[in-house]
């Protein structure tokens, strides 16, 4: 995001206030470089891996049912956390930059917890409260509810670690919006919902998609509190990460790759649709102060 | 509708904002609320429009109480500071919002809503800009539209916070005259904020001067101006010379302050009775009028004078008048406050 800003707006500094150009030289080909090294280079081998077979050993990676049914349950799994959190971002946002209550700095520690985690001590929790041996444990198996080793453990799981990215975009520009606006609303007869729908939803439209999408993006590429709570069995309970990290460990390469590929390809999309909604957020945010 | 405010407190934490205010506001007046920051003066206004909920007493809209009354139910146009115009809408939209949020049962159709709006537009002479959006607008186009849009929902009453308070000097001049000339058209009972006493005494009806919470004086322009109740006041509504106790004018021996404004002095070559020796500093040109300044015969700080320039230049050549030449001061009208105990250092 930062390179994209600096390649748009070329520094026109005089001498006296920049660096000798042998110093801006190595410190734009180092970073180029590390960029090339960390970022470009293992892009370009997990499609070079994928397609190393042949399109068609490629091909039957993808369709072959085990894969069909991580992607199938990494999509249902996305489609049902990544709405579930656009929902209580927007709400967690709103009471903390509209509202003033007891407990506010509270709430905005607890919002930054799933960032602070590692996602396997996220994942070890939901089975201590919701496993066999755990809490609820008895009570689920009596009313024959499978939580952990099954689809409601993923969404949870998945809930948790994305839940920090709605609302963390939402939070600042709340705030800085202040509440002048849905106060005229308010005097101007609108009801609650009505100031909601009308006003404050239409103005952070484009930083709620751009949490949602990054919401999304990492939806989808969770590994860690999944892996444990999903039990990986195939066909039933693995998402696309797993599936590709079982593949690799039976040395099935042109397979995990190829899955692989389709997640990579995935961050790309969301690359571009980040730049574009970015650009939007920085008009919206440019609008509202002038 | 009449506007009836009993004793109404309000605090934020330890801090006192609205100490027993009450205020009555006849059906059709415009009146100020005049104070410096802090004085509790925006504060009020929000209470009076439900968007603040005071601690205790009540508010009454043509004698009923409305105190727990709902913002919505309460019929008031609001203006904020900074327009709070709803970036996301056009122009034509924001007008319309009062209207398109109204309950299906209650709700103008299209043709009437359209029809309100344009009304709306042309009186505050920006119909042209309609589907533009807020930001493409000057900060006074964009507050006559706040303006259009409180008035779309025909309300009783019309509060405006500090409505010119982000404009610039000329702009706000215009469109200060240009909400008299709106008001005596309609006629709605208008309480604005202000802490430019210049603006309240040019717009205003009636002028409501608070400090630290309280009301200090309530009355038309001119008597507030000429017959203030306090120290504070006098001051807040202009500039005026201390003199403690020195001034012998009133002639009564009398050892409290005295206050003089700048152009209620008469510069003379020699002492008269109730006068004050002053050496001449420096004269400054601000617009039509001369300030002069003099240093205190007995050393005790400046006096401000305050002439028309050509009343001056003829003063100068007569007197000749120079840095550091001798001359006397004679107050025409002299102010002095009884049982004063306000220090008047700390009103500045």
């Amino acid at each position: 995001m930062s390179a994209v800003a600096i390649v748009a707006a070329p520094p026109r500094v005089s001498e006296a206030t920049t660096e000798p150009a042998w110093v801006r030289r190595v410190l734009i080909a180092v970073a180029l470089a590390f960029l090339a090294l960390f970022l470009f280079v293992p892009l370009v081998a997990v499609f070079a891996e994928a397609l190393k077979k042949g399109v068609a050993v490629y091909l039957a990676a993808i369709v072959e049912p085990d894969a069909l049914a991580a992607i199938r349950l990494t999509i249902v799994a996305a489609a049902i956390s990544v709405p579930l959190n656009c929902v209580f971002g927007v709400a967690a946002a709103w009471a903390i930059a509209k509202f003033d209550f007891r407990g506010k700095n509270l709430l905005l520690t607890l919002i930054d917890l799933p960032f602070s985690v590692s996602p396997v001590i996220a994942g070890l929790i939901f089975v201590l409260v919701f496993g066999l041996q755990g809490w609820f444990g008895e009570w689920l198996r009596d009313h024959d509810l499978k939580i952990i080793f099954a689809l409601p453990g993923i969404v949870i799981a998945t809930i948790f670690i994305t839940f920090p990215f709605v609302a963390r975009e939402l939070i600042p520009l709340m705030q800085a919006q202040g509440i002048e606006q849905e106060e005229a609303a308010r005097v101007l007869g609108a009801s609650g919902w009505q100031i909601f729908r009308r006003v404050t939803l239409p103005n952070v439209r484009w930083a709620l998609l751009y949490g949602v999408i990054l919401c999304n993006a990492r939806a989808m590429g969770e590994f860690g509190a999944v892996s444990v709570v999903s039990g990986h069995i195939r066909g039933q309970t693995n998402t696309m990460p797993l599936h590709i990290e079982i593949l690799y460990n039976e040395y099935q390469f042109a397979a995990a790759f190829a899955v692989a590929s389709l997640l990579a390809g995935l961050a790309l999309l969301t690359l571009v649709l980040k730049i574009v909604v970015e650009r939007r957020v920085a008009a919206q945010a440019g609008g509202a102060t002038r | 509708m009449s506007i009836e405010v009993r004793h109404l407190h309000k605090r934020f934490g330890e801090t006192v904002v609205c100490d027993d205010l009450s205020l009555d506001i006849p059906a059709g007046q415009l009146v100020a609320l005049l104070g410096p920051s802090g004085s509790g003066k925006t504060t009020l206004l929000r209470m009076i429009a439900g968007l603040e909920v005071p601690d205790s007493g009540t508010v009454l809209f043509h004698g009923e109480d409305a105190t727990d009354a709902d913002v919505r139910e309460r019929r008031v146009g609001f203006v904020f500071q900074h327009y709070a115009l709803f970036g996301h809408m056009t122009i034509f939209e924001n007008v319309a919002f009062g209207l398109r949020v109204r309950p299906k049962t209650v709700r103008p159709d299209e043709a009437e809503i359209r029809a309100r709006v344009a009304r709306l537009l042309a009186m505050v002479q920006l119909d042209y800009l309609a589907e533009r959006y807020p930001h493409q607008l000057s900060g006074g186009q964009r507050q006559r539209i706040a303006l259009a849009r409180a008035l779309a929902v025909e309300p009783k009453i019309l509060l405006l916070d500090e409505p010119f308070g982000a404009l610039d000097a000329r702009v706000r001049r215009e469109l200060r005259r240009w909400l008299r000339r709106l008001h005596d058209e309609m006629h709605v009972t208008s309480v604005f904020v202000t802490h430019d006493q210049e603006e309240a005494m040019e717009v205003a009806d009636r002028i409501v001067v608070m400090n630290h919470g309280r009301i200090e004086q309530d009355g038309a322009p001119d008597e507030v101006y000429d017959h203030p109740a306090s120290p504070f006041v006098l001051q807040f509504l202009g500039d005026a010379n201390l003199f403690r106790g020195t001034l012998a004018a009133g002639g009564d021996g009398d050892a409290g302050t005295a206050y003089v404004r700048p152009h209620e002095l008469q510069v003379t070559a020699h002492a008269e009775p109730g006068s004050v020796p002053v050496v001449f500093a420096q004269a400054l040109t601000v617009g039509p009028n001369t300030r002069l300044e003099f240093r205190r015969g007995d050393g005790d700080g400046y006096v401000d004078v305050e002439m028309p320039r050509a009343e001056w230049l003829a003063l100068r050549d007569r007197l000749g008048l120079v840095r550091g030449a001798q001359a006397h001061l004679v107050p025409r009208n002299v102010t002095r406050f009884a049982n004063e105990d306000v220090d008047p250092a700390a009103m500045i």
